[in-house]
């Protein structure tokens, strides 16, 4: 054995089976039972927000191959099992009222302990008590989801024996465990039999705590154990809950008995500092492994599989022979930090309080991929505690947190960092509890057929806690927004929000109402046929405005985005990727605004661009009824470059929740009919004027030349449209000079703007240039006339073609 | 055990507050609560403030008297139910016995603590040591020894055919020779006797050669045991002295130590394989193969031909992995009266000595034996349910007759026993699918057919135990018969296609190993017509991933 110190561990994992489903397994639904492991995974989500300082903090439940449920938590000191000495009178208080403080913070939160005993009663050197493991009952639904039973004989309440026992049991074990304390270890090398019996035999004994002591021929030990104490155990070793104290007034009782308080510890800096939550987090990327320590230990065992096949199966799924059971071991492996230390040792104190203001470094790991950098222990330390920081000052810090969410967002404050971008402030817990949503309502049908089918790959989503959260996230949303109606999709666009706030219904609630009308704004309408259209056509518009020839190509063979893209938009992507692609989707989409996603539409199809290039109608429909694997690091990487070198006026939307735009150099509405005819989009007035300005964009006036030599716009290139042969398809044969402007325009990548008096002329140019795969092709709003009006300054007389005079 | 007492009751809220014009008469509310509440109080609060339209000055107060009642109720709740409890152990009315009895079955069957201390059983024992020995360079020789093993027992199992067959031959002759002086010399009797006796004769040479069989198994297995473990122990010890190599593959070289260029496999057989995806969001990778083979092939070993070694080598190297490989048989009978396809496997795994599992006659004694009481239980009960339902004269649809008992069979159509190998080519487990051979041959079963229910069992089963290749017979036949035309074949594959695929997309949420090779065989004489109407069905069911396309980046 080699020498350890108990406070290097930090945390502790432990391991148990649930329960098997017998025979045939579909529940009333029709649909599969869902997996006792999957009930305690929802289950379990609860207890990880729990923080108190008497009870361990649990970190981690992880749901393994073939039922198995690996539970992670903070560990401190030792358990009272393994403490030899004896315990002062003092320190014994000392205990019972730290242990009282944690339970009674458990039943407020109607929790029910039942395993406690002196192996999950941790103490460390200055006198701190923590309870360890103590949700075991809770997220086994109490015991229901396994098999075996819960808690130790000896610390069973009589009426636990008996099938019963509420809250109040935890009460009796608490006085079984201070009568122990005070008398030593009762019942010891008997069987779990005639130890049930004895305590069944106590409902004939008037004072429970004298007759076991008497039967432990400790009588005298129990009379010397002070006045106080002694009323405590015997108030709750009383046979009938009923007349048992509570832990309210047992707390009470010892405040008045115990007056010296716990030795203050100053609080640990550096890394012992951080927060439990992120140094597992760390520790896990620094390549920690829980499993292979629960194996090293013995609580893993793998025995070959082919020596427990079943020999029989009847047809009912009644299984015969082969596994049996594995035992309940409730022993627990311990990790210690060593090796994040030893990883993270470089690191100079500083850095583990970065300051807000203060110019920050850059890390090498910035130019790595997303998931790459997620999985940096590193890169990830640094990222966790400078959002820490930044997630403190909220909403104040709202600014620096967009900006640094523009480089990634760590995993582990996700959803925190999303609510922040997404502005949800207030008492949301407050706002989300006044909405109902329990009363029956009509679309619950509709809702309750598509919850099952939603995201169901995620352990969390599948289970009964996760399908009654998002039936009530979704009826709260219904219930709020009367405007909308519950279109199909919108389970997948809630999904998300549950997944990474769990266990804040109220949060995901907040996050989703923000994200609607940011993002899907009259998308939800009962009949948003226009809206969905509109979006559509903006998206196809882009499209042909990055890639031409893809989109020349789609619209020859009548592949509109009405056939496959509706999901894409109606549910941000939600519906067609799944959870851990999404999460990278959207950290792009809360950053860049309500216009990427139109771009990420059509980064996809760049991603499919050789494929759907050489298929035909047929093809291209089975390929996007399931859609391939797409890289979404390089989408979204793509899909942002388009979205920011595209000017904003382009993929401007008349159904937005911005305001309504006034000025007639912004403005570029038109009407939805010409809207739908038109394959390139229209740059507003200030933007085309910025781009001049920029000298990134390449003016083809397309007026007769009479007007051109009249005044033209400075730099622009006259192409009259009557001379141009619209059925070649090719630059050649709008003449050489203009051809060799538009190739090098198409280099530097400039903005190909055609300018026109009239729509009809403007939009046939530009068809014609987007057939000719010219990118970048876009129609100036309102052509010259308007230009003329309002930018007056950018005209001039062109010089002279045949110049020199 | 505490779920079944565990019954919630419902408590009326009762609340009460001045109406505005009369200070004394009192507006009333009664709120059914159920009792314990799931759920937050407050929000109750809210939905009752807007039902009954309560002012909102009393929200506070209703708040703070409603999470009182609440908690209130559920002590009491809790208090009464074990009030009652513990007077019934008072006046002695409960079953202390009983509850005692039970909770210390459940302590000692469960709980480490409890249990009784048991130490590694002999064949895991041995388990470890053949998988590590098999893992290392090691691995050549035992593959060698357990072929010569296997040569030795083929040889034995080749005289004693060759001698049965001289006796036969012999008793023919005598036959004969007796037939043909039938009423000349020899009399009815006399043949009769000579009969019986040869009957005896033949008796007595299979019994002895069982027996010498029985014999020479029992040596070869003591023997391989002994070895392995011997040599397990000079491993370790010289372990140190010569690492092994990572690959054991690499280093192999055929038993028979010269290099012979492989043989040809006998004829190319038809095949086609795809790479799959299930789910709509997540996609899960699995592979299908459709053969046109005897799905008995993965199991017998041609031990004259030295390519069979690679197939036994992966074979051994994952016998005790958690990669195991699996074979669907259809079988028409039961266990305890084995016909083909049965017999033909037990013949396989007989021709060389099985050294990791009983031999497989006991198994399938073994198997008769437990099935027993469970099936007839579960038969007794169907049949109980059938005369109550034809009572009832609402079985009039034909769906009774897919569940139709046949009696003093205790294993039924959809049925699934199940025989472990160490000695097979390509199979660690056979499921055998009891089936019944005249309702197969019928052009309409449905996906509620109880062999269609048993392949559900088989991938559930193979699920939990990490299986993770399956072959099974796409048509649900073993060989073509008359009935079976191109439109047949077409409609039950897809049938059964079906069916797999929601199994597999259902054994994705089981926790379970994935399945990730399938192998769905059709009969080895499939004309290539219909095998490729069938493989083409496989796309159109299956979603087939489109391959990355590697780009080179373009400027």
């Amino acid at each position: 054995m080699y020498i350890e110190n108990e406070e290097d561990y930090k945390f502790a994992a432990c391991t148990y089976f649930a329960k098997n489903h017998p025979g045939e397994t579909c529940g009333s639904n029709g649909l599969p039972l869902t997996p006792s492991s999957i009930t305690i995974l929802g289950r379990a989500q609860r207890l990880l927000t729990i923080e108190h300082s008497n009870l361990c903090i649990y970190l981690d439940i992880i749901r393994g191959k073939h039922e198995r449920i690996i539970v992670v938590a903070e560990v401190i000191g030792k358990p009272l099992k393994e403490f030899t000495t004896k315990f002062s009178f003092d320190e014994i208080k000392n205990i019972a009222k730290q242990v009282a403080e944690g339970l009674m913070f458990l039943h407020e939160q109607d929790i029910t302990h039942r395993t406690l005993s002196q192996d999950n009663i941790l103490l460390d050197n200055s006198g701190r008590v923590k309870l360890f493991n103590y949700g075991l009952y809770y997220m086994t639904g109490g015991g229901s989801e396994v098999s075996f039973p819960l808690g130790l004989p000896r610390y069973l309440s009589p009426e636990a024996i008996l099938g019963g026992g509420g809250p109040a049991a935890d009460v009796w074990t608490f006085g079984i465990i201070l009568l122990e304390l005070c008398i030593g270890k009762l019942w010891n090398n008997l069987k779990p039999g005639p130890i049930l019996r004895r305590i069944l035999t106590l409902i004939h004994a008037t004072n429970p705590a004298e007759r076991i002591s008497r039967e432990h021929d400790c009588f005298e030990k129990y009379k010397l154990v002070p006045e106080n104490l002694k009323t405590i155990i015997e108030k709750c070793l009383k046979m009938y809950p009923s007349e048992r104290a509570t832990f309210k007034e047992i707390i009470h009782d010892l405040l008045d008995i115990n007056t010296h308080a716990l030795t203050h510890v100053k609080p640990p800096r550096g890394l012992d500092g951080c927060k439990l939550q992120y140094l597992y987090h760390w520790w896990q990327l620094a390549g920690g492994d829980i499993q292979a320590e629960l194996k090293k230990n013995g609580l893993i065992k793998n025995s070959p599989p082919i020596l427990s096949m079943p020999i029989a199966i009847l047809l009912d799924g009644c299984t015969i022979g082969g596994k049996t059971g594995a035992l309940f071991d409730g022993r627990i492996a311990k990790y210690s930090l060593d090796l994040l230390k030893s990883r993270l040792s470089h690191i100079s104190p500083h850095d583990f309080y970065p300051l807000m203001h203060e110019r920050k470094k850059q890390y090498d790991a910035v130019t790595l991929p997303k998931i790459i950098r997620e999985r940096d222990t590193e890169y990830q330390f640094y990222r966790l505690l400078w959002f820490q920081r930044l997630l403190h000052g909220y909403p104040y810090t709202a600014p620096y947190i967009r900006a640094e969410a523009e480089i990634d967002i760590p995993p582990l404050v996700r959803g925190d960092v999303w609510a922040a971008l997404l502005g949800v402030v207030g008492d949301i817990e407050e706002q989300y509890e006044r909405i109902d949503k329990e009363t029956p309502t009509p679309t619950d049908r509709q809702i309750d057929v598509d919850i099952p089918r939603c995201h169901q790959y995620c352990w969390l989503l599948c289970g009964s806690a996760g399908h009654r959260t998002l039936k009530r996230l979704l009826k709260a949303w219904l219930l709020t927004n009367p405007q909308y109606v519950y279109w199909q999709g919108l389970d997948s666009l809630t999904a998300p929000f549950l997944y990474l706030n769990f266990c804040n219904e109220a949060r995901a609630f907040a996050c989703l109402s923000a994200f609607v009308p940011k993002f899907l704004h009259k998308f939800f309408l009962k009949d948003n046929s226009a809206v969905i259209k509109e979006y559509l056509a903006k998206f196809w518009q882009m499209a042909a405005f990055h890639e031409p020839e893809l989109a020349t190509h789609l619209h020859a063979i009548h592949f509109v985005p009405e056939l496959f893209a509706i999901p894409w938009f109606l549910t941000m992507f939600s519906h067609v990727f799944p959870l851990h692609k999404i999460v990278h989707l959207w950290d792009a989409l809360l950053v860049e605004g309500p216009a990427l996603p139109l771009f990420m539409g059509v980064g996809i199809l760049r991603q499919l661009r050789d494929t759907l290039l050489e298929s035909g109608f047929n093809e291209c429909i089975l390929l996007f009824s399931d859609l391939p694997e797409i890289d979404i690091g390089e989408c979204v990487k793509e899909s942002i470059e388009m979205c920011r070198s595209s000017p904003k006026s382009i993929s401007y939307r008349r159904f937005t929740n911005e305001a309504v735009i006034k000025d007639p150099m912004d403005q570029v509405e038109i009407s939805l009919e010409v809207l739908f005819t038109e394959i390139s989009p229209r740059i507003s007035l200030s933007d085309f004027f910025s781009l001049i300005c920029q000298d990134k964009c390449c003016v083809i006036d397309i007026r007769s030349n009479l007007l051109y030599e009249k005044s033209c716009i400075e730099g622009s290139i006259n192409v009259p449209y009557s001379g141009v042969h619209l059925g070649q398809h090719e630059l050649r044969a709008l003449g050489l000079h203009p051809q060799k402007v538009l190739q090098e325009a198409m280099k530097q990548k400039k903005t190909v703007v055609v300018a026109s008096v009239e729509d009809e002329t403007a939009q046939l140019f530009s068809d014609y240039l987007v057939k000719c795969k010219v990118p970048r092709v876009c129609i100036l709003r309102g052509g010259i006339p308007a230009l003329l009006i309002n930018v007056p300054s950018l005209f001039t007389v062109p010089p002279s073609k045949n110049g020199h005079k | 055990m505490t779920a079944a007492t565990l019954q919630n009751t419902t408590k009326i809220f009762k609340y009460s507050y001045p109406t505005c014009t009369n200070k004394e008469i009192l507006y009333k509310l009664e709120v059914p609560v159920e009792i314990p509440h799931n759920g937050s109080t407050r929000e109750l609060v809210q939905r009752v403030l807007k039902m009954f339209h309560i002012p909102v000055y009393l929200e506070e107060e209703l708040n703070e008297r409603l999470a009182q009642f609440v908690s209130e109720e559920t002590k009491n709740f809790h208090n009464e139910r074990d009030e009652k409890l513990l007077n019934q152990l008072k006046n002695s009315e409960i079953n202390v016995e009983g509850i005692v009895k039970n909770w210390e079955k459940l302590f000692k069957d469960n709980v480490v603590e409890f249990a009784e201390q048991k130490g590694t059983p002999d064949e895991e024992v041995f388990a470890a040591a053949y998988h590590k020995l098999v893992h290392s360079p090691a691995l050549e020789t035992i593959l060698q020894v357990e072929n010569s093993y296997a040569k030795t027992v083929m040889n034995t199992l080749k005289n004693r055919d060759d001698d049965i067959a001289k006796l036969t031959l012999s008793q023919t002759e005598e036959m004969e020779e007796k037939m043909r002086l039938l009423n000349t010399m020899t009399t009815e009797e006399e043949i009769n006797e000579l009969a019986a006796r040869h009957f005896e004769e033949q008796a007595l040479v299979s019994g002895r050669w069982g027996s010498q069989l029985d014999a020479l198994w029992q040596t070869q297995r003591a023997q391989h045991r002994a070895w392995l473990m011997n040599t397990l122990d000079q491993y370790q010890t010289t372990a140190a002295l010569n690492t092994p190599s990572n690959s054991p593959i690499g280093t192999f070289s055929g038993p028979g130590g010269g290099s012979e260029p492989p043989s040809p496999p006998a004829a190319a057989r038809l095949e086609e394989s795809f790479t799959i995806h299930l789910g709509s969001q997540l996609k899960q990778t699995h592979n299908v193969r459709i053969v046109a083979m005897d799905l008995l092939d993965l199991c017998t070993v041609d031990h004259d031909n030295p390519t069979e070694t690679s197939r036994r080598l992966q074979t051994s190297l994952a016998l005790y992995s958690t990669e195991l490989t699996g074979v669907v048989l259809l079988s028409e009978s039961a266990p305890s009266r084995p016909s083909p396809p049965t017999t033909t496997l037990m013949a396989a795994a007989r021709e060389s000595t099985e050294h990791h599992f009983p031999d497989v006659e006991q198994q399938l004694r073994e198997i008769t034996d437990k099935v027993k009481e469970p099936a007839d239980k579960r038969n007794t009960q169907r049949l109980k349910e059938q005369t109550e339902n034809s009572n009832s004269g609402s079985s009039g649809n034909g769906s009774s007759n897919s569940a139709r008992l046949r009696p003093k069979r205790n294993l039924q159509t959809g049925d699934i026993y199940v025989t472990r190998h160490s000695n097979l080519a390509e199979a660690h487990v056979v499921f055998h699918l009891i089936a019944d051979d005249s309702s197969l041959r019928s052009g309409d079963i449905t996906s509620r057919h109880p062999v269609i229910l048993g392949l559900r069992n088989i991938l559930k089963a193979a699920c939990s135990n990490d299986i993770t290749t399956i072959s099974l017979p796409l048509l649900l036949r073993h060989e073509h018969s008359e009935e079976m035309t191109a439109a047949w074949c077409v409609r039950r594959a897809e049938l059964v296609l079906k069916c797999v695929k929601g199994f597999m997309l259902e054994a994705a949420g089981w926790g379970g190993a994935e399945v990730r090779t399938l192998h769905f065989a059709v009969p080895p004489n499939t004309a290539p017509q219909v095998f490729a109407s069938l493989a083409n069905l496989l796309p159109s069911i299956f979603r087939i991933s489109n391959p990355v396309k590697f780009k080179a980046p373009t400027q």
